[in-house]
């Protein structure tokens, strides 16, 4: 049986399942220097609520220590 | 009493009495002509709410005719009648049309309405989670970052808090089938989410 190849550029079954980003979430660029608790510092008065960024952004983060330069992250 | 004088006397009597004939004569078809008048105003029903200032201008000069009727100015009466009667025929058409007017505006505000809600309920939801969330984040803030002070993020929190009980206002007026105070109620909620985003420097969508 032929397998059906998917069309370039067609959004693939698991993208249409993910739920749509809600248009207001808040978006921070990751800076040279950035660490998670220098951000949630930053924008949340209290660096020990890193978790709650990175929970936030687990499709790109796995480890709370590991960010790009450049990378967008949701700001809960 | 002389034939000429007695003659003239008779003359003077039929004079009168003609006139007197004449004028009986024409009290009927005036009556009639303000009767018509009238009907025709009755068979507009409409004009007194959707062409108020046509309708008095037509009461008006029916009333006038009427003073001179009670004046029994009989001819004015017939003389002026056709005219005022062809004004109250016109009465019920212009009611029609001015009716016909309304309901469009109306049908059109509604659909303006229609699609304000849709707008609003596509968005607010989302911006109200998102406030939701960093009012959430920053309740377990130990300290409030340096540009947001307590008093501010106490009036957000209320603001969010009222929010969330207009919104379910609106959505209980929509279901409800009124779309006017769900509007009126989404309208209030945008405006306090804005304020409350606003206040924590956060970007619309």
């Amino acid at each position: 049986m032929e397998e059906k190849k998917p069309t370039p550029g067609a959004p693939t079954a698991a993208a249409a399942a993910m739920p749509a980003e809600n248009p207001y979430t808040q978006w921070y660029e990751v800076k040279p220097g950035d660490t998670l608790w220098k951000i949630a510092k930053q924008h949340y008065g209290d660096g020990s609520l890193y978790p709650e960024i990175f929970k936030a952004n687990q499709d790109v983060l796995t480890d709370p220590d590991k960010i790009k330069v450049g990378q967008k992250l949701r700001l809960p | 009493m002389k034939p000429r004088s007695l003659f003239t006397g008779f003359l003077s009597m039929a004079f009168a009495a003609l006139l007197l004939a004449g004028c009986a004569n024409q009290m009927e078809p005036a009556k009639k002509a303000i009767a018509d008048i009238e009907a025709a105003i009755a068979a507009a029903p409409d004009a007194a709410q959707y062409i108020p200032d046509q309708l008095g201008g037509v009461t008006q000069k029916l009333a006038d005719l009427k003073a001179k009727f009670d004046q029994k100015d009989y001819k004015g009466v017939i003389a002026a009648a056709p005219a005022l009667l062809t004004e109250a025929q016109g009465l019920a058409g212009a009611a029609a049309s001015a009716r016909e007017a309304a309901e469009a505006a109306k049908a059109a505000a509604l659909e303006a309405l229609g699609a304000e809600w849709s707008s609003l309920s596509a968005a607010l939801p989302a911006q109200v989670a998102a406030l939701e969330s960093r009012v959430n984040v920053l309740s377990k803030s130990k300290k409030l970052p340096a540009n947001l002070d307590q008093a501010t993020f106490d009036s957000v929190k209320t603001g969010l808090t009222d929010a969330k009980a207009l919104w379910d206002q609106a959505t209980a007026a929509q279901a409800a089938g009124n779309v006017e105070a769900a509007v009126t109620a989404a309208r209030q909620v945008k405006e306090k989410a804005d304020a409350a985003m606003a206040a924590l420097g956060m970007t619309a969508g």
